[in-house]
C-alpha cells in the first residue's frame, strides 16, 4: 500500500515534471508576444517595448525563462503580465468562485444520472429506455453556446429576471435569505448547462454498469429465489454496479477547469474558465502556464485518488 | 421491441455462416436510431459534396460570399425585390430558402458551403488522430513486450498529454498559431489521439496472444506485415466508434471555436461561424441563429447514434448478453 | 424501498429547490420600485475589464473609463472640444528663445557683431527704424524683452560605447567655452522667429554658427563625433515654450490632502522615471523641466516647440504623499519586499486608486465590477448619482440581456439595436459621431499599390454610402481624411471618392490592367490579385472585408481575404509591414498631430507609418503643424494636409461610426438653481457628440418626467 503511494507519487511528479516543459514549449514557439505592450498605441515607442521584455526575462535564452518562470511560480512571486497581480491570488480567487457552479453541477449530475440510468437499465429496450437513449444523445450534441443563448433568451423575455453573472446588480440591502435566493437562482442557468453532457454520459454509464451486474450469476440467483424484482434491481444489482463510480469521484477534478470557458464567458462568471480564455486573448503566459499547470495537478491527483479509492472500495485488488 | 442486436444470434441458426458485411447490416437494421444516424449521416455527405460542387470557382451557381448589402436580414422564404437587384445578384433558386444574413448574403449557400467546411474539419481532424493512434497504440501494443521502454515510453506520453484540459489546450493553440482550417483541423487532431491509443494498444495486447498471428509470426511474416495485414483490420471495430463519435466532437469543438472566435476564418463559412455571427441578430433575424444550431444539433445527433448503434453491433459481448 | 425513494426523491428536490430561488429575484420593475436606492445607482457594463488604475501606466480604454471619473486633470475639454479649467483655473503660453551670437557671420549693413550690438539691431527693428517686411514685424512685435547672457566656460561629461558589446562605456570629458547667448521673452510662441529674423541679421547667421568651435574634446577617439555633441550642447537657435498653469485653490484628493502645485511636478516626474515603465512617456518627452513657482502656480518648460503639448495635461494629477519614493520605501517593506526593486508599478495605489475627481474608488473584483462611490468635497460638488457601477460582461448579447432586466442602466448597444429600441417608449436613444475612423490601408511598398491612381480605383469601386447605410444603419458618416470630423481641422471641401466601379475600370485599363477571358483584371499575363487582412473579433471590420472583397470581386480583382487574431496580426503583419492590405481603425486625438503616422520617418517596423506614405510636402505640413501654436494657421495646415492625403489616397477612408447609446427615459439631468428649485432636464448630447458631458448631474427617477416642449 505505501510503496503503491510512494511509487505512484514519484510517477506523477515525473510526469508533471514533462508537462511543464510541454506546456511552456507551446506557448514559448508560437508567434505573439505580451499585449501590455499595444504596438499600436501611438504612446508605446520601440524602446519602451524593449524595457518590457527586459523586466519579464523575454530576451533570455527559453531554457533561462523556463527555470525564472517555475522558480518564481514554486516561491509564490509569479506575476500576471497585465496587472501585476499575483497569479496565484488570482487563481484562488477564481478558484473560489468556480467551486459553486461546480459542485452545483456536479450534484445536479449525479443526482439526476442514477435514476436515469437505473431506470433505462430495468426497462431496457422499452420507450423509456430508447427515448433516454435519445436525450442523452441529444444533450452531447447540442452546442453548448447555442443552448446557452437559446436559454437566457427564454428567461429573460418571459420571467424578466436577471440570469448574468454571480448576483442580481443592485439588488440592495436586502434580507440575507433573499441574498442566498438570489445567488442560486443565478447559479441555476450555467450549472444546469454545465451539467448537461455530465448527465447524459453518466446515465448512459450508469445504464451499461447495471446491465452488467444484472447479467451476473449472483442477481440470476437472487431471481431465481424468489427475492422480488424490485429489491434484485435495488439492493443486489445496484449495488454492486455502484463500485465503479467510486472510483469516479475522482475524475470528476479536472472538471474544474476544462469545460467551462463557453459557460463562463456567456454567463459572465468570473470563473477559472474565463480567467484562462482572458489571459490567452491577451497573451498573459503566466496565468495561461499557471493554469495549464494547476489543471494537470489537478489530473494527476483526480486519477491518484481514484486509484486510491479503488483500493478501498474493491477488495479484489491489493497492489 | 427491437433494439441493440436482441438475442438475434441465438434465434437464427444460420448466423454465423453469413459473411461480417452481411451479418453487420442485419444488426444495424434492427437498430432503428442507428439506421436514422446512418441515413442522415449519408445525406448530409451528399449534401456536402454537392455544396462543394455548387459554391466553389469564378461563378458559382451559389456564391456564399455575394454581398447584397439592401436586401440584408430577409427571413426564409422571402422573395428577392429584383428591382434592386443586378440580374448576376439573383438568387439561384428565385427565392432565399434559408434567408439573408447581415450583410444581404444568402443563408442557403453559405450553409452548403459550410456543410462541406463542416465536414471536413471533422474527418481529417479525425483522420490525423486516427491514424496516430492506431500508430502509437499498435507500436506500444505489439512491440511493447520485447521492448518494455518503448511501451512506457509512449504510454507515459499520452499521460502527459492527458494531462491537459483538451479544449482549453485546443484553444491556446488555436489564438496562438495564424488562424487558418488547416491549424483548426490538425490541431484538434493532435489534441485527441489519446482515447484511440489507449484501446488499440490493449485490442493489440490481447490479438498478438491469439493463434492466428502466433501463426504468422511462425511462418516468418515480417512485424509490419502482421501489423498491417492482419492485427489493425482486427482491431477496427472500436476505433470505427469512436472516430464516428470524434467526428461529432470536432465539429462541435469547431462550432465552440468560432463562438470564441477562433473558428475556421473566412472566406470560408462554417455552420458554427454562421451561428456565432448570426446571434447578434437573434431578435432581428432568428434564422441566422436556429438554422445553423439545429443544423449541427441534427448532424452531430445523427453521428453520435450511429456511433452508439455500431459500438453495440461491433461489441459482441453486448450482443451475446441479452 | 428506501434507496428506490431516495433516488427518485433527490433530484425532485434539489430541482424544486434551484427553481423556487426564481421567487427570490427581483424583476426589472421590482428593482427600481421595491429599492429606491437602485435609483441611485449608475450601472454601466462594459466587455473587459480594467488593468491598472494609474493613469500614467494604463493603456486600456476601461481603466481610462473609470479614471476619468476618479482622477482630474489640469484642463479637458468643454462642448465645443476648447480647453477647459479643471485642476487649474487658467494658464498662459509663452516663450523663451535662445540663440547664440555667431561672432563669425557678417551681418548685412553691420559687419561682425557681439552680442551687445545684436541687441541693438534687433532694438532699432522692433522700433521702426529699420525698413521690415510685415512676417518680421509680427514677429518682431511679439518679443516682450531682449537679454544677453553671457559667455560661459563648462565641462559635459558623457559616456560613450566603442560598440554595442562594450559594457564600460568610456567616461569622456568635453570641454566648453560657450559664446554669449541672446534670450527673446515672446507673448506667443513664434515658429517662424528665427526665419524672420534673418531677413536682417543674415541668411545664414544661423545656419552657420559653428558650435563645435567651441568644444574640446579630451579623447582623440571621439573627435569625429564634435558636430553631433555640438548640435546637442550648442544649439545655434532654439525655442522654449512655456505653459503657466494657475491652480485652483482649496481642491482636496479622496483622502482629505489638499492639492497643490507639487502634485503636478510629481506625476511629471513620475512618467519621466524609468523605473515606472510609463506608456506616455513619449507625450512629455519634450517637457525640459517642471517648476513650482508657488504652491498653486506650475510652470512648465518644453525643450522644443510641440504644440499638442496642452492636451497632454488634461491627464490624471496623483497624490504625491501617496507615490513618493518614501511612500513606496514604507509600502515595500511592510509587503516584505525588497524597497530598491518595488516601484510604482507593484504598488497597491493601482487597484486603490485616490485621486480628486468626482469619484472615490471604493472596490474592485477582477472581472466582475468595480464601484464608485460618489466624492462629497468635489470641488465642482458632488455628482448627483452616489454610486457608480461599472460591471464586466464580456458578451454584447448578454449585455442586451442584463439591460432588459434591468441591471445595467448602459451598455455597448449595436447599430441594430438602436434601430429596434429607437420607437421605445421606455428607451431613450442618442448617437453622435466618435474621433474614430475606419480605413483600408494599401502597402505602397508593394508595386501594385505604388501607384495612387490605382489606390483611388480601388476606393471607387467600394460603395461606402451603402456601408453606412445597411452595416451602420445610418449610424455613421464618410469621412475623406485623417482629421477628426468635429474639429475645424477636417476639410470639408474635400469630396469623397464617388462610388463608381465602371470610372474604376477605365483607371485601371489606363494603367494597364484589363479583363481576360475569366473575367479577372490581368496586366503582363499577371492577375490583379493580393490579400486583404483584418483583425478578429470586430464584426464591422469583418463585414467591411467581406463587402471589399466582393465589390472588387465585381470589377475583376481577386481578393483573398484573412482574419487574424489581434496579437498576431499587429506583430506578425502589421509591424513588419507584410501584408498587401488591410482593414483597421484609428481613434484620432483631437489634436492634428499626424507625425506618427503619416510622417515618412515613421515607417520602419513597429513604427506607425505601416503603409509607408512618402510626401515631402505633407512631411513638410506634418512638421510645421506640430510646431504651431497659432490655431489659424494651424488650421490652414491641416486643411492643406487633408487635400494632399486625399488625394494620394494611401488608405481608402472609410467612415467614421457613430457611438450609440441607449438608456432608460427615467435618467434625466437635474439641476438645483441657487434658490433651491430642482429643475429636469432632458439629457441631450453635446454638439460635439458627447452625451455624458454632464454626467455628474444625472440621476434616474421613480417615473419618467414629462418635459415642456424644447425650443
Amino acid at each position: 500500500m505505501l510503496s503503491f503511494i510512494g511509487r505512484s507519487i514519484i510517477q506523477k511528479t515525473i510526469t508533471l515534471f514533462f508537462v511543464s516543459i510541454v506546456s511552456f514549449l507551446i506557448i514559448h514557439l508560437a508567434p505573439g508576444k505580451p499585449s501590455q505592450v499595444d504596438p499600436l498605441n501611438p504612446k508605446f515607442t520601440p524602446e519602451i517595448v524593449e524595457r518590457f521584455r527586459k523586466e519579464f526575462h523575454l530576451d533570455k535564452p527559453i531554457y533561462v525563462q523556463y527555470v525564472y518562470f517555475y522558480r518564481d511560480l514554486f516561491t509564490g512571486k509569479t506575476v500576471s503580465w497585465k496587472d501585476n497581480q499575483s497569479v496565484l491570488g488570482k487563481i484562488w480567487e477564481r478558484f473560489l468562485n468556480s467551486l459553486p457552479l461546480f459542485i452545483v453541477g456536479t450534484i445536479i449530475t449525479w443526482t439526476l444520472s442514477f435514476p436515469i440510468g437505473i431506470r433505462s437499465a430495468i426497462f431496457r429496450g422499452g420507450l423509456y429506455d430508447r427515448s433516454a437513449t435519445f436525450f442523452s444523445y441529444l444533450l452531447i450534441s447540442v452546442p453548448g453556446f447555442f443552448f446557452a443563448y437559446v436559454l437566457i433568451i427564454f428567461v429573460v423575455t418571459h420571467f424578466h429576471v436577471p440570469v448574468i453573472g454571480l448576483k442580481t446588480f443592485g439588488i440592495g440591502d436586502a434580507s440575507w435569505l433573499r441574498m442566498i435566493m438570489d445567488r442560486v437562482w443565478h447559479l441555476l442557468l450555467p450549472s444546469v448547462l454545465g451539467a448537461t453532457g455530465g448527465i447524459a454520459i453518466l446515465s448512459r454509464y450508469v445504464r451499461s454498469q447495471m446491465l452488467e451486474v444484472e447479467g451476473q450469476d449472483y442477481v440470476r440467483t437472487a431471481r431465481a429465489k424468489g427475492v422480488p424484482e424490485e429489491q434484485v434491481h435495488y439492493k443486489h444489482a445496484l449495488r454492486n454496479a455502484l463500485l465503479p463510480f467510486v472510483t469516479m469521484f475522482g475524475l470528476i477534478l479536472p472538471g474544474l477547469i476544462g469545460g467551462s470557458v463557453i459557460i463562463e464567458s456567456i454567463f459572465s462568471w468570473p470563473g477559472m474558465g474565463r480567467m484562462a480564455y482572458e489571459a490567452i486573448l491577451a497573451r498573459d503566459y503566466p496565468i495561461i502556464l499557471t493554469v495549464n499547470f494547476v489543471s494537470a495537478v489537478l489530473v494527476l491527483a483526480g486519477t491518484f485518488v481514484s486509484d486510491l479509492l479503488y483500493l478501498v472500495v474493491d477488495p479484489r485488488i491489493r497492489l | 421491441m427491437k433494439t441493440i442486436g436482441k438475442d438475434s444470434r441465438v434465434d437464427d441458426p444460420m448466423a454465423d455462416r453469413r459473411s461480417g458485411i452481411e451479418e453487420f447490416w442485419r444488426l444495424l437494421k434492427q437498430n432503428r436510431l442507428a439506421m436514422i444516424g446512418l441515413t442522415i449521416f449519408g445525406l448530409f455527405f451528399c449534401i456536402a459534396l454537392l455544396g462543394l460542387v455548387l459554391t466553389t470557382g469564378r461563378n458559382p451557381a451559389f456564391d456564399p460570399a455575394m454581398v447584397r448589402l439592401q436586401e440584408k436580414l430577409r427571413p426564409p422564404l422571402s422573395r428577392p425585390n429584383l428591382e434592386t437587384l443586378r440580374p448576376e445578384e439573383v438568387p439561384r433558386l428565385g427565392v432565399y430558402l434559408f434567408g439573408t444574413d447581415d450583410l444581404g448574403r444568402d443563408v442557403f449557400a453559405r450553409m452548403l458551403q459550410g456543410a462541406w467546411v463542416s465536414l471536413t474539419v471533422g474527418f481529417v481532424a479525425v483522420g490525423i488522430s486516427v491514424i496516430i493512434g492506431i500508430f502509437m497504440g499498435g507500436i506500444s501494443g505489439y512491440f511493447g513486450q520485447n521492448h518494455p521502454s518503448m511501451d512506457t515510453l509512449i504510454m507515459r506520453f499520452v499521460d502527459i498529454m492527458l494531462c491537459f484540459p483538451s479544449f482549453f489546450l485546443i484553444l491556446t493553440v488555436v489564438a496562438l498559431l495564424p488562424a487558418s482550417m488547416y491549424n483548426i483541423m490538425i490541431v484538434i487532431g493532435l489534441t485527441s489521439w489519446m482515447g484511440t491509443t489507449r484501446f488499440v494498444r490493449a485490442e493489440f495486447l490481447s490479438l498478438r496472444e491469439q493463434d492466428f498471428v502466433t501463426a504468422a509470426r511462425a511462418l516468418g511474416v515480417n512485424h509490419w506485415r502482421i501489423i498491417f495485414r492482419h492485427m489493425i483490420p482486427n482491431a477496427m471495430a472500436p476505433v470505427l466508434v469512436s472516430a464516428t463519435i470524434g467526428i461529432a466532437t470536432a465539429i462541435l469543438t469547431e462550432a465552440g471555436l468560432s463562438f470564441l472566435g477562433f473558428g475556421v476564418p473566412p472566406p470560408h463559412a462554417t455552420w458554427g461561424s454562421i451561428l456565432s455571427d448570426g446571434k447578434r441578430f437573434i431578435f432581428d433575424a432568428p434564422w441566422l441563429t436556429f438554422l445553423p444550431g439545429f443544423a449541427i444539433l441534427i448532424v452531430v445527433l445523427s453521428f453520435n447514434l450511429f456511433g452508439e448503434g455500431l459500438r453495440d453491433i461491433l461489441n459482441p459481448k453486448l450482443r451475446e448478453r441479452y | 424501498m428506501t434507496i428506490r425513494r431516495v433516488l427518485i426523491l433527490a433530484p425532485t428536490v434539489l430541482i424544486l429547490f434551484l427553481i423556487q430561488s426564481y421567487l427570490w429575484v427581483p424583476t426589472y420593475e421590482e428593482q427600481t420600485r421595491g429599492n429606491p436606492d437602485r435609483l441611485n445607482e449608475y450601472i454601466t457594463a462594459s466587455i473587459g475589464d480594467a488593468s491598472i488604475l494609474n493613469p500614467i501606466l494604463s493603456a486600456d480604454s476601461a481603466s481610462s473609463d473609470i479614471q476619468s471619473l476618479v482622477f482630474e486633470g489640469l484642463i479637458d475639454r468643454d462642448e465645443e472640444l476648447r480647453f477647459r479649467g479643471r485642476l487649474a483655473t487658467s494658464w498662459e503660453i509663452y516663450e523663451e528663445a535662445f540663440f547664440y551670437v555667431n561672432e563669425d557671420a557678417s551681418i548685412p549693413g553691420v559687419g561682425r557683431a557681439r552680442a551687445q550690438e545684436v541687441v541693438a539691431l534687433i532694438r532699432r527693428a522692433k522700433a521702426g527704424e529699420i525698413p521690415t517686411d510685415p512676417e518680421l514685424e509680427t514677429s518682431l512685435a511679439n518679443i516682450r524683452e531682449i537679454s544677453v547672457g553671457p559667455a560661459k566656460n563648462f565641462l559635459v561629461t558623457r559616456y560613450e560605447k566603442k560598440n554595442e558589446e562594450d559594457k564600460t562605456p568610456a567616461e569622456l570629458k568635453i570641454q566648453v567655452s560657450a559664446p554669449a547667448r541672446i534670450k527673446l521673452v515672446l507673448d506667443a510662441v513664434d515658429q517662424d522667429l528665427f526665419q524672420n529674423l534673418s531677413h536682417i541679421l543674415g541668411k545664414d547667421y544661423f545656419s552657420s554658427f559653428n558650435g563645435q568651435g567651441y568644444l574640446t574634446v579630451d579623447d582623440e577617439r571621439w573627435q569625429e563625433k564634435r558636430t553631433k555633441y555640438a548640435e546637442k550642447i550648442l544649439p545655434a537657435t532654439e525655442h522654449n515654450p512655456i505653459v503657466v498653469f494657475h491652480l485652483r485653490p482649496g481642491v482636496k484628493f479622496h483622502d482629505g490632502h489638499v492639492f497643490d502645485a507639487h502634485d503636478v511636478k510629481f506625476t511629471f516626474e513620475a512618467i519621466m522615471n524609468p523605473k515606472n515603465l510609463s506608456p506616455r512617456i513619449a507625450d512629455y518627452e519634450p517637457v525640459k523641466r517642471v517648476e513650482v513657482v508657488d504652491p498653486l502656480t506650475v510652470s512648465i518648460v518644453y525643450k522644443r516647440l510641440y504644440s499638442p503639448a496642452l492636451g497632454t495635461w488634461a491627464m490624471g494629477i496623483l497624490p504625491e504623499h501617496l507615490l513618493n519614493d518614501e511612500a513606496l520605501k514604507k509600502e515595500a517593506i511592510r509587503l516584505g519586499k525588497d524597497p530598491e526593486k518595488f516601484s510604482m508599478r507593484q504598488s497597491r495605489f493601482n487597484r486603490h486608486p485616490i485621486g480628486c475627481g468626482p469619484f472615490v474608488f471604493r472596490e474592485w473584483k477582477s472581472d466582475q465590477y468595480i464601484i464608485l462611490d460618489r466624492f462629497y468635497d468635489y470641488w465642482e460638488g458632488p455628482p448627483n448619482y452616489k454610486h457608480y457601477i461599472y460591471r464586466i460582461v464580456p458578451d454584447l448579447l448578454t449585455q442586451e440581456m442584463e439591460f432588459y432586466a434591468g441591471t445595467i442602466d448602459s451598455y455597448n448597444v449595436q447599430p441594430h439595436q438602436v434601430e429596434r429600441l429607437r420607437d421605445d417608449p421606455r428607451y431613450q436613444n442618442f448617437s453622435g459621431p466618435s474621433f474614430g475612423y475606419t480605413y483600408i490601408g494599401y502597402n505602397m511598398r508593394r508595386e501594385l499599390f505604388n501607384d495612387p491612381r490605382i489606390r483611388r480605383a480601388l476606393s471607387m469601386a467600394i460603395d461606402v454610402d451603402k456601408i453606412i447605410d445597411y452595416v451602420l444603419y445610418n449610424q455613421g458618416e464618410r469621412i475623406t481624411g485623417p482629421f477628426v470630423k468635429q474639429t475645424d481641422y477636417y476639410n470639408h471641401s474635400v469630396k469623397p471618392v464617388p462610388y463608381d466601379p465602371q470610372a474604376a475600370l477605365r483607371v485601371l485599363e489606363e494603367a494597364g490592367w484589363r479583363r481576360n477571358k475569366e473575367g479577372w483584371l490581368e496586366k503582363d499575363g499577371k492577375r490583379f490579385q493580393f490579400t486583404l487582412i483584418t483583425n478578429s473579433g470586430n464584426d464591422l471590420r469583418k463585414a467591411v472585408l467581406a463587402i471589399a472583397q466582393d465589390a472588387w470581386k465585381q470589377i475583376g480583382i481577386d481578393v483573398r481575404t484573412d482574419l487574424l487574431e489581434w496579437s498576431v496580426f499587429i506583430q506578425e503583419r502589421v509591424d513588419k509591414a507584410d501584408f498587401d492590405a488591410l482593414i483597421l481603425g484609428w481613434v484620432m486625438g483631437i489634436e492634428p498631430d499626424l507625425y506618427q503616422i503619416w510622417h515618412s520617418s515613421q515607417t520602419h517596423p513597429h513604427q506607425l507609418n505601416f503603409v509607408a506614405f512618402n510626401n515631402s510636402e505633407a512631411d513638410d505640413l506634418i512638421i510645421k503643424i506640430r510646431q504651431e501654436y497659432d490655431h489659424e494657421r494651424q488650421v490652414a495646415y491641416c486643411h492643406r494636409l487633408h487635400e494632399i492625403i486625399a488625394r494620394e489616397q494611401p488608405y481608402t477612408f472609410l467612415y467614421v461610426a457613430k457611438w450609440t447609446a441607449i438608456l432608460d427615459k427615467r435618467i434625466v439631468i437635474k439641476e438645483t438653481d441657487r434658490q433651491g428649485n430642482v429643475m429636469y432636464k432632458k439629457i441631450k448630447p453635446t454638439k460635439t457628440g458627447n452625451f455624458a458631458f454632464y454626467f455628474n448631474k444625472w440621476i434616474k427617477l421613480p417615473e419618467a418626467p414629462g418635459f415642456a416642449a424644447e425650443g
